[in-house]
């Protein structure tokens, strides 16, 4: 069976952020950059799916700079068994169209039996790409998936629904399944396993070569929020506060009528 | 010359620092309270993690990285806990190190595996009551008897001491030879009959690592547990002691980091006079002095693991290292005790651990006096 995993490269989420001179993204220097998290479990699910398996073949793709293969490596590590860099100076201005085309591109005609993709990544959040990419390739998709038992070309998933409940999903594969916080516990890469990532193959594509379409889509603005005033508070012993909460409550809000 | 670690580097760093912050943190000052170590969580895991032997071949078990990625290892895992870092530091290169360079091919194999695959813990006994910088004064005697060797002696302030399972030891072998040349080194496991473990020693840091007395009486070693050749053992000290101050160079760089990320992100939280009080210009200028000092033992600490990787010289890179990280790490600790003031000098908070940890690093592996004496000597001979 032919797996493959697609991953994202982002900024470790302790960066403090600054907005880019053209004011459409963040600006990318002097940031740490890790594995998305949620593709962190993606790549943990399709290392346990082919340990599963056995005689699995898991390819790991990402799309973006040369400092991106860093993070396919770590992929490797985790126990992919080839990578696949799309070069692509420009990643961070495309929209999810133009990254899950150049997948999809990429993927067509490679009978990946299962894909899976984080829900989301952790700086854009659109949480497209997966969808999208199952689209293209005329795959079922099943998004935000939190279990995942795969037997006899079946998959069956847990999704996590509003207010706590779940829902099992079976699905034939060939699928894609975006993974969401809570689908596994991710392994460390041990050292001797960083070691061998860097025999493993890595094929390099450019972006050009795979990228067929327009965006459709542009970012015109990013923006931190607006400060908020900072909060009221109230000091006193305990009965004169609940007095003077509930005096606020009353006077300034529906909440005690 | 690139100032840039590889890929391989950043990643092993990366997954140090993951595993550091969400398995050995959480319990650090606990650990340190107890005086507990705990084996499972501060030395299995690391095997796990192929940590153990990060700098051998692949052959020994080991992960085939170089020095500079030890030297992270031990770096990440100081900075959340020093006596996890010092457990890696006297079992990889006081423990596993001298095997690799000094030992036979059957003492690989028979020793250095089991050590880097991290099936079993070394450490290293050189220090006795009466000889401690003055290593030449071993008063612990090996005796031969037939085949084999006699021990009897007692060496202190063995760090691993009683979890380890394997022992470098120095001994007196010829009382008539100059100083240091009547010294040889030895293997001992535990449970060889005649080895056995004295006080355990109560710290004021690194506490939840064991520093343990060896007792030797009548310890009978065979000769193939003989490291090196007879009379070699004090030059095969010193040549782990200078891949040794590497790690200790390491640990006290990462105990440094930590008390300034501690003293940066509180001084950013703690308001006084209405203003976070990382905003006073006194405060930013003792974080700076900080930042920069562990910046300049950073370069020192990395250059020496450079060095011993490329294999060149680096007793006195590893010297200026030690002594530049450990000087710093007390320095930087006490700082940033002060910055979070009374809280700091509280348990709640890990600056006060850390500070009491740093001191070690300027005593052990060689006092900060004996890394001048050998800067010194190798700048004057």
């Amino acid at each position: 069976m032919n797996i493959l995993v697609c991953v994202k490269q982002v900024p470790d989420m302790e960066s403090k952020f600054k907005i880019n001179a053209a004011g459409t993204w963040y600006d990318i220097t002097d940031l740490a950059w890790r594995m998305n998290e949620y593709d962190e479990y993606a790549v943990e699910q399709a290392v346990r799916l082919k340990e599963q398996l056995g005689d699995a073949d898991l390819t790991v793709i990402s799309i973006g700079p040369a400092k991106v293969t860093e993070t396919i490596k770590k992929a490797l590590a985790m126990g992919c068994d080839r990578g696949v860099h799309i070069v692509d100076e420009a990643v961070a201005g495309r929209e999810p169209y133009e990254i899950a085309s150049a997948i999809a591109a990429f993927a067509a005609g490679k009978e990946f039996a299962v894909i899976f993709t984080g829900m989301q990544s952790q700086d854009r959040g659109s949480a497209q790409v997966g969808v999208l990419l199952g689209e293209m390739l005329s795959l079922p998709s099943v998004t935000t998936i939190v279990d995942f038992a795969y037997a006899d070309g079946t998959a069956v998933v847990k999704r996590e629904l509003e207010g706590g409940i779940k829902a099992r999903i079976k699905v034939a594969v060939p699928a894609l399944f975006t993974c969401q916080l809570g689908l596994n516990t991710v392994r460390y890469p041990t050292l001797p396993n960083i070691m061998k990532a860097k025999k493993k193959e890595l094929l390099a594509v450019p972006m050009a070569e795979l990228l067929s379409v327009e965006p459709r889509q542009e970012t015109v603005k990013i923006s931190f929020p607006e400060k908020k005033g900072s909060g009221l508070i109230l000091e006193g012993d305990p009965a004169e506060l609940a007095d003077k909460l509930i005096r606020i409550l009353k006077d300034k809000t529906g909440v005690l009528a | 010359m690139i100032f840039a670690l590889s890929e391989e580097q950043r990643l092993i760093r990366e997954m140090v620092r993951d595993f550091a912050e969400m398995e050995i943190a959480p319990s650090a000052a606990l650990r340190d309270e107890e005086e507990r170590f705990d084996r499972e969580l501060m030395f299995d895991k690391l095997a796990e993690l192929g940590l153990t032997g990060i700098v051998f071949p692949e052959e020994y078990g080991g992960a085939g990285a170089d020095y500079l990625s030890y030297a992270i290892a031990v770096e990440e895992l100081s900075r959340v806990c020093a006596s996890t870092g010092v457990t890696l530091s006297a079992h990889l290169s006081l423990g596993a190190n001298p095997i690799y360079l000094f030992g036979t091919e059957e003492q690989k194999q028979a020793f250095l595996k089991p050590l880097a695959r991290g099936e079993k813990m070394g450490a290293f006994g050189l220090t006795e009551p009466a000889a401690g910088s003055d290593a030449g004064s071993t008063r612990t005697t090996a005796v031969r008897d037939g085949g084999d060797w006699l021990v009897n002696g007692t060496k202190i302030f063995i760090t691993n001491g009683g979890e380890a399972e394997i022992y470098i030891i120095l001994a007196r072998t010829d009382k008539e030879a100059r100083k240091h040349h009547g010294i040889s080194a030895f293997i001992v496991e535990k449970g060889t009959p005649g080895f056995s473990f004295g006080k355990k020693e109560k710290k004021m840091g690194i506490r939840s690592s064991p520093t343990m007395e060896l007792v030797f009486e009548n310890c009978r070693i065979p000769a193939t547990n003989l490291l090196g050749e007879e009379g070699e053992g004090f030059k095969i000290a010193m040549k782990t002691l200078d891949g040794g101050r590497i790690g200790i160079a390491a640990q006290a760089l990462g105990i440094a980091q930590g008390a300034l990320d501690t003293a940066v992100s509180y001084a950013r939280e703690r308001k006084q006079f209405d203003t976070p009080i990382a905003s006073f210009q006194g405060i930013q200028f003792q974080l700076a002095d900080m930042a920069t000092q562990i910046e300049a033992s950073r370069l020192l600490v990395y250059n020496a693991s450079y060095r011993a990787s490329a294999g060149l010289s680096y007793s006195q890179a590893s010297a200026m290292a030690k002594l530049m990280a450990s000087e710093t790490a007390m320095k930087v600790t006490t700082q940033a005790v002060q910055i979070l003031g009374g809280y700091g000098y509280t348990r709640e908070f890990p600056v006060e651990r850390m500070m009491r940890d740093a001191k070690i690093t300027e005593i052990y592996e060689g006092t900060s006096e004996i890394q001048r004496l050998v800067i010194g000597a190798s700048l004057t001979r």
